[in-house]
């Protein structure tokens, strides 16, 4: 009785970097951010990243969470949960609160997990926290 | 009191009858008002502000989509209600807006039920729906960052409404309530008959900020289908600037 309007519009709206196009420079995103085209510089967000398996990342990165399928040269500080699939690879250093590696996942870098991203002064940072602190 | 702006198109007789019954049913609705019917020596600006002088507090577009989008940066400016009864079945601001066709909309407007959302604005110009550009290649600059199509084939366009979705299911609608503008590169490909596809996911930015910009020559600055402008334009949103009456059924 009360279907949905498939043209409705959907108000959490969420970046979408394609495959079409390329983004310069501090990339600092409001909501979830899904990059599957270029990005030369900085990325920030304090929500979830989806790095899709044809994205090429040469940025520092800093989020809230993320998902990695994708290529990624430069450091990575993630806040809370990083997931590293078969098909992605960073070079770079990665901090994380915790992480998730499929087998067949590349990553040439320091790896530091817990600690050094979520505490500070004995107290857990939060994600906020974690994004703002990055060096981005 | 309502005032009520006919398209030059309904001069022609052939619109007469259902005019009449538009009158009629504003008639018993008690909603009559004044009517100006446009014409190509009447300053569309200069005529709201005549109404809005004379006590006007909603007006009320009649015709096509094209009508309601030129008195959008009127009735932005001089803080009025705008209403909109359409008569054009093909008109997508009626399935956004939730508006019955014809003479049903006369009911919509009776009841007042009335949004504020936002309006884009480039270069001092207001726009409803979205912005394209044509000419040379043109990149968005945002603070800190810059995006561009990487091909040449790939469109950017700013929308704040983007009512061109209600013909294509591959994207979504954007909200003219959230505060925002969204900047969006289609990537596309001629087909064999010349016409142009989608051939990918498109690529949305959220932003209130920006600066269009064009690589060479100026290219120009479409918003609402009209040409306005040439690049470089600055585009920031307007929060809440238009009051519009719309259905229980509109799509945002």
């Amino acid at each position: 009785m009360f279907k949905e309007n498939p043209n409705k519009t959907g108000k959490n709206a969420e970046t979408i970097i394609g495959q079409s196009v390329k983004v310069e420079g501090d990339f600092v995103g409001d909501g979830d951010v899904v990059v599957e085209g270029v990005v030369i510089g900085n990325l920030k967000t304090q929500n979830h990243l989806t790095i899709g398996s044809e994205a090429k990342i040469q940025a520092e990165i800093a989020a809230g969470s993320a998902f990695v399928a994708g290529e990624i040269i430069g450091n990575v500080k993630i806040g809370d949960y990083l997931e590293l699939t078969a098909t992605g690879s960073i070079d770079g250093d990665i901090s994380a609160g915790s992480i998730s590696i499929e087998r067949g996942a590349k990553i040439n870098g320091k790896v530091s997990i817990g600690g050094e991203v979520t505490v500070k002064n004995g107290k857990k940072n939060s994600v906020k926290e974690v994004v703002d602190e990055a060096s981005v | 009191m309502h005032w009520y702006v006919y398209e030059e198109f309904l001069n022609d007789k052939k619109y007469a009858a259902v005019l009449d019954r538009i009158e009629s049913r504003l008639s018993d609705l008690e909603i009559k008002g004044r009517v100006c019917r446009l014409s190509v020596l009447k300053n569309l600006r200069e005529a709201v502000k005549e109404a809005v002088d004379q006590g006007a507090e909603t007006i009320v577009a009649v015709g096509s989509d094209q009508i309601f989008f030129k008195l959008t940066a009127a009735a932005a400016e001089l803080g009025v209600t705008l209403g909109f009864i359409p008569l054009d079945n093909s008109s997508l601001l009626m399935k956004a807006f939730g508006l019955p066709l014809a003479e049903k909309a006369c009911d919509v407007i009776a009841q007042r039920l009335v949004k504020k959302i936002d309006l884009g604005k480039v270069n001092n110009n207001y726009f409803l729906d979205s912005l394209s550009f044509t000419g040379e290649q043109v990149f968005l600059e945002f603070v800190g960052y810059q995006i561009s199509p990487a091909t040449s084939e790939a469109t950017l366009s700013i929308k704040n409404f983007g009512l061109a979705a209600l013909n294509n299911s591959n994207i979504s609608l954007c909200c003219p309530c959230d505060g925002k503008l969204e900047a969006v590169i289609e990537p596309l490909k001629k087909t064999w008959w010349g016409r142009l596809k989608l051939i990918g996911r498109p690529s949305v930015f959220p932003f209130k900020k920006g600066k269009i910009v064009s690589v060479g020559e100026p290219a120009n600055i479409i918003a609402d289908g009209q040409m306005i402008s040439r690049t470089p334009g600055q585009i920031t949103i307007e929060q809440e600037k238009l009051k519009v009456i719309v259905g229980a059924r509109r799509l945002f």
